[in-house]
């Protein structure tokens, strides 16, 4: 038997979508402008990070005088520190609750409230954040009254609640997509529930997890609006110190600070993507 | 020896649940290779996974050797799994896969790399032991997913369509290879499948299942020749089922009588069916055509059409009373011709249903 229609594809050649999208008007223009603003001042704000003038606005040589300022800046090395403590804790946390949500959720089999419980864990991503970093700013005064504590440690709780969904999301997107056959192998090969999760759960996981991590790590690291509101005196991180020089006008060494935030950021989230296709 | 006693198995609570097992018993021999056959959605992986510990059951109970088994974890009973998409760990080579099953019972090293040895030579796999097992072939991964499931020494191997996603020579292959491997070893196969003709090239058992019930046990020979219920004689393969008259007992034979001829004293799964219209197994080679007007003819139909194959031809005919059944014959009589249908009695069968 032949299949006339599977011998000969050009009788039925598949019209793609993103052909005709393509072909519409301006669709190239206005992606190219879209682009334009995104990178642009980013660009701008790089490029002139390595001037050599005070100016932000004419470029006159190239130089690494800003940066060696900028290192040698007590205060930007103080916040910078901070905020890699703030930002490496929280990610720990963030990231072990968050597997920890991911296994109950998808591996825990059915239980009461299940759908409850992975709508409760996104919902802090819909919360305006203005709205989150007000509640929490009056609940941890209340705390703060009540146990006397103080400290980075409420800081460092506050950005581990709300790194939680985005560790969450990676993490457990790559647990639904890993048949449960793998534990259940090891499990019959006589692996003990917890032998299951450090031989074959975990290793296989491990992709997502580093993701998850890495994507709480950045959104820590680049927080502002719920630092400024719960930080405590002397704990100031690196964006809210910029935010503080930027108020007396832009200068190359912000820019310059702010360039290396950015490639941080920019490996961070390259390597995440890399993680996440390895295993493809 | 398995023993599976009235297990009940249903998914789901309330009104919508599923029963997927109802009230099931059986025995499986020890070191036998046993097989499971049955139409999908039958239930035979979900027996297969009760025996293993993946599910628990509603209710009855599981025995190894006499001890309940029923309700321990997986990783508590000796009984291994070839599962049908193999799954082998992505992150360990061939040898850490197939050692796995020692490793976790803590077994000595050289023990461990010992039996390593041994079962890939077993599998014939000796030059891939470091190999990931994403650069093996379909067949390599089956192979080592056996091994792994063999090296640890189970009680009982179970195996889930374990052919199912290899090629038909390739199948053909494993299919003799894992006869080989259940005679070496001596470990109960219990084998689960769909196809019937493995079932009978393989096994020393064959459990016939059929809507969560197992419909008949028995040897390939006695579930081909001697099929219990309509059920069976029509899943086993191209056996006639044809309408006859049971006039009563004598002995341990059933007096039957086809429309016309003599009264034949044959075979019966039961000798407790009721007088009346009863269904008999006819097997296609052992029907004989003659002339329609022969006196000694059981039957009496017409040709629909005959298909040469070699040996001889299949033939259609459709019998008076509509019925149409397939005759193996060495020359074929011509389409619309009308013929007589005598049969050996002694071959055949008349069903439960
Ligand atoms: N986890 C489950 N939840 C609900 N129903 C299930 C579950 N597992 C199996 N079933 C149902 O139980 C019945 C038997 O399923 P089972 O997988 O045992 O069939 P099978 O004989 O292995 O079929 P196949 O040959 O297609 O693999 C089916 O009706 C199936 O839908
Ligand atoms: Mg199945």
């Amino acid at each position: 038997m032949t299949d006339p229609v599977g011998k000969k594809p050009g009788l039925f050649k598949r019209v793609t979508g993103s052909r005709e999208l393509r072909r519409q008007p301006l669709f190239t223009g206005i992606s190219w402008l879209v682009l334009l603003f995104l990178y642009a001042p980013v660009a701008v704000l790089i490029v002139f990070s390595f001037n050599d003038n005070r100016s932000v606005v004419r470029w006159t040589e190239f130089s690494l005088r800003w940066y060696t300022a900028a290192l040698d800046n007590g205060d930007i090395r103080r916040s910078a520190l901070i905020s890699l403590e703030v930002a490496l804790t929280a990610t720990v946390f963030a990231t072990v609750i968050a597997t920890m949500a991911a296994l109950a959720t998808a591996r825990g089999g059915a239980f009461r409230g299940r759908s409850a419980a992975i709508a409760l864990i996104n919902q802090p991503l819909m919360i305006p954040e203005i709205v989150t970093a007000i509640a929490t700013l009056s609940f941890f005064s209340i705390l703060r009254q009540l146990t006397g504590v103080t400290g980075l440690g409420w800081l460092i709780l506050a950005h581990t609640v709300f790194c939680i969904p985005f560790a969450y999301m990676p993490i457990r997107a790559r647990l639904s997509d890993m048949p449960a056959t793998f534990e259940e192998a090891a499990a019959d090969l006589y692996a003990a529930p917890w032998q299951v999760f450090r031989h074959v759960t975990l290793p296989l996981l491990m992709p997502g997890v580093m993701a998850g991590a890495m994507l709480a790590f950045v959104v820590s690291l680049d927080d502002v609006i719920i630092t400024l509101l719960v930080a405590g005196p002397g704990e100031t991180t690196l964006p809210i110190y910029i935010l503080g020089q930027i108020r007396r006008g832009v200068t190359p060494e912000v820019n310059a600070v702010s360039t290396i935030l950015i490639a941080v950021t920019v490996a961070m989230v390259a390597l995440t993507f890399l993680l996440q296709r390895k295993r493809k | 020896m398995i023993d599976v006693r009235h297990v009940t198995k249903r998914f789901g609570i309330g009104a919508p649940a599923v029963t997927a097992l109802g009230d099931v018993s059986l025995v499986i021999p020890e070191g036998s290779f046993f097989t499971l056959l049955g139409p999908s959605g039958c239930g035979k992986t979900t027996l297969l996974r009760l025996i293993a510990g993946f599910e628990l059951p509603s209710e009855g109970e599981i025995a190894l050797d006499g001890d309940p088994i029923g309700h321990l974890a997986p990783h508590e009973r000796p009984v291994n799994t070839v599962f049908q998409n193999y799954a082998l760990f992505p992150h360990m080579s061939v040898a850490r896969n197939i050692g796995f099953g020692l490793e976790m019972l803590k077994r000595p090293k050289s023990e461990i790399s010992t039996t390593i040895e041994e079962m890939l030579d077993l599998v014939q796999l000796g030059a891939f032991a470091s190999r990931r097992v994403d650069q093996l072939s379909g067949g390599q991964q089956q192979r080592v997913a056996l091994a792994r499931a063999l090296a640890p020494r189970p009680k009982v191997l179970l195996l889930d369509e374990p052919l199912s996603a290899l090629d038909l020579k390739l199948r053909k292959g494993m299919q003799s290879e894992l006869k080989r491997l259940q005679h070496e070893t001596g470990i109960t196969f219990v084998f689960v499948t769909h196809d019937q003709g493995e079932a009978l090239a393989m096994s020393d058992q064959i459990a016939v299942m059929s809507a969560g019930a197992v419909r008949q046990v028995g040897t390939p020979e006695q579930i081909y020749t001697k099929p219990q219920s309509r059920f069976v004689a029509d899943f086993i393969g191209d056996t006639n089922i044809v309408k006859a008259d049971l006039l009563g007992y004598e002995g341990d034979r059933a007096l039957i009588h086809f429309g016309e001829g003599e009264t034949l004293a044959v075979h019966a799964a039961s000798l407790s069916l009721q007088p009346g219209p009863v269904h008999v197994a006819m097997r296609p080679e052992t029907i004989s055509i003659l002339d329609e007007g022969a006196e000694t003819a059981l039957l009496r139909g017409s040709v629909i059409d005959s298909t040469y194959f070699g040996a001889g031809s299949q033939m259609r005919l459709r019998l008076d009373d509509g019925t149409e059944v397939i005759a193996q014959v060495e020359h074929p009589r011509a389409p619309g011709s009308r013929v007589g249908l005598r049969c050996d009695s002694a071959m055949l069968h008349v069903l439960e249903d």
